[in-house]
């Protein structure tokens, strides 16, 4: 009877407190949100998982607890205390994505440039909220949108907030379908919305090879700590374009990516252990990831605005909206937003140029970020 | 610490505006670089037009229509060899990994997906060149000798 109280002792059941249970609610609907509403299920479920494991109370000392150093989940979790998974997902990205529309309209780029402004007002609001620089900086990062990008950012700024800020900022990526379209209806009149993008015009075989080689030079050089991001990202990018490296671009596109999301995803959210996660703190940097990402959201708008007003061939401001780095989930919003004024509208194509342009504008923010903490 | 006094302790407006300037600085840059990558890739294509153009002013041999119509024609010459030996190179490595004999809609729309230019012309040029031959079974073979003769030409 003693042995089977002590084994109880150490159960789950015995260990777990009020707060094991928030933790479980949050992780299971996070599964829901992925499974049933599909909201970034990719995402979303590897998270939602991962916070059911990272909240089962385990008795200490036996190597289970992802904070224990010989346990099987802390050796996982080094790929992102460490920064790894991050570069890794840009590689599978850049091998995804076409940045025919962007070379076609470079005038675009200064969306995605525009729509950062969120990460830095954001740091300046956390750093008035008390935050020291670093986490300031980390809880900044996820008005870029872009989940790698704040988890690199956190991992080398503040780990100790990688948890929330990584919960934060996949949250808000899963709700930019909920988040942006209010934003992006207030900001801009129904005549604007209407507004026609033109046709793209052709994009040559070489331009995209010339293209990686050229932004990771002039991107790494103005900003070099975003060169963990960025040179993996282009480098995915050229492995695409090339055609003689297609197997690599094929891996890193599919089973590379694929293999670091579960990882990445698993971790960050077995990293949520209820006394970690739940704190004043968490609080703080999800209601100012809130905003960041709203901030980021109406400066691509409004920027879009004024350059309405110096453009003969005026852009349709709910491009700026996808100035923010979720790719490609604010395109699509913005392919949303149009259509339901002019169902013959199509923006989606036009607005994946300021999406990637938001996902190299966000990777040097952070570069330049970093280094100005570190530094 | 709290508040502006807080920002200010950190030197937050100064990092603040100094990030932004360089996000913008480093994307503003970019994208005028690729705004006229272009223009320098058509210059680059069309070089032998400058280059006849450049002896052209400097050439005082024979009359002008002459030279003139010679050039063209060597333009053309040069320009199709050189479209035909780029195509050739891209399809080469196409075909190695579908394997021979090959389907020719396959191979179109393998090339189209890969975002190959004008893959429709390429093909056709290639069959008028020989390099892509029929096997008489209703598939198409990729001519090795054709090619690799081409490839030796300067």
């Amino acid at each position: 009877m003693e042995m089977f109280l002590d084994f109880f002792s150490n159960t789950g059941f015995a260990l777990a407190d009020y707060r094991n249970l928030i933790m479980l609610g949050i992780g299971m609907l996070f599964i829901y949100l992925g499974i049933a509403k599909d909201y970034e299920p990719l995402l979303l479920v590897p998270i939602g998982f991962g916070i059911l494991l990272g909240n089962i109370p385990v008795f200490k000392g036996l190597g289970l607890s992802i904070y224990e150093s010989n346990s099987v989940l802390h050796y996982l979790y080094y790929g992102v205390t460490q920064g790894i998974y991050p570069p890794l997902i840009f590689m599978g990205i850049g091998a995804m994505t076409d940045f025919s529309t962007l070379l076609a309209r470079p005038v675009l780029m200064l969306l995605g440039a525009a729509a950062q402004t969120g990460i830095f007002l954001t740091f300046l609001g956390a750093l008035a909220l008390g935050f020291a620089p670093n986490e300031a900086a980390s809880i900044g990062i996820i008005g870029g949108a872009d989940g790698p990008t704040a988890i690199f950012l956190t991992a080398k700024l503040a780990k100790e907030l990688i948890g929330p800020i990584a919960v934060a900022a996949y949250s808000y990526m899963a709700l930019v379908p909920v988040i942006q379209p209010p934003i992006m209806r207030l900001l801009t009149t129904r005549k604007e919305r209407l507004i026609r993008m033109e046709e793209p015009r052709q994009v040559s075989k070489r331009e995209k090879l010339i293209f990686p080689i050229i932004a990771v030079l002039l991107c790494c050089y103005t900003a070099p700590a975003a060169l963990p991001l960025l040179g993996l990202l282009f480098l995915g990018n050229l492995l695409k374009e090339a055609v003689v490296t297609e197997r690599l671009a094929q891996a890193a596109r599919t089973s590379v990516i694929d293999t670091v999301t579960i990882l990445l995803g698993m971790t960050v959210g077995a990293s949520t252990q209820a006394n970690v996660f739940l704190t004043s703190k968490s609080i703080g940097i999800f209601v100012l990831g809130a905003i960041s990402f709203c901030i980021a959201t109406a400066a691509g708008l409004l920027f879009a605005k004024i350059m309405n007003l110096f453009l003969k061939q005026k852009i349709n401001p709910l491009l700026g909206a996808a100035g923010v780095s979720a790719v490609p989930d604010s395109a699509r919003v913005v392919q949303m937003v149009g259509r339901a004024e002019d169902d013959t509208n199509f923006l989606l194509m036009h607005a994946m140029a300021p999406n990637v342009s938001g996902v190299i504008g966000s990777a040097v923010g952070a570069g330049i970020l970093w280094s100005f903490i570190v530094g | 610490m709290t508040g502006i006094e807080a920002i200010l302790h950190h030197n937050g407006f100064g990092m603040a505006a100094v990030g932004v300037t360089i996000v913008f600085t480093a994307l503003v840059t970019l994208s005028l670089i690729i705004s006229q990558l272009h223009k320098l890739l058509l210059v680059w294509e069309e070089r032998e037009t400058y280059i006849n153009k450049a002896r052209r002013m400097f050439s005082l041999l024979g009359p002008k229509e002459v030279r003139r119509a010679k050039n063209g024609e060597k333009q053309a010459k040069a320009k199709y060899i050189a479209s035909i030996k780029e195509s050739s190179r891209q399809f080469n490595i196409l075909i190695q990994a579908m394997g021979e004999p090959f389907s020719l809609p396959e191979l179109i729309r393998i090339a189209e997906s890969l975002g190959i230019e004008s893959p429709y012309a390429a093909v056709a040029h290639l069959i008028e060149g020989d390099l892509i031959i029929p096997d008489q079974k209703g598939f198409y073979l990729w001519n090795h000798e054709a090619y690799n003769s081409l490839s030796k030409r300067s």
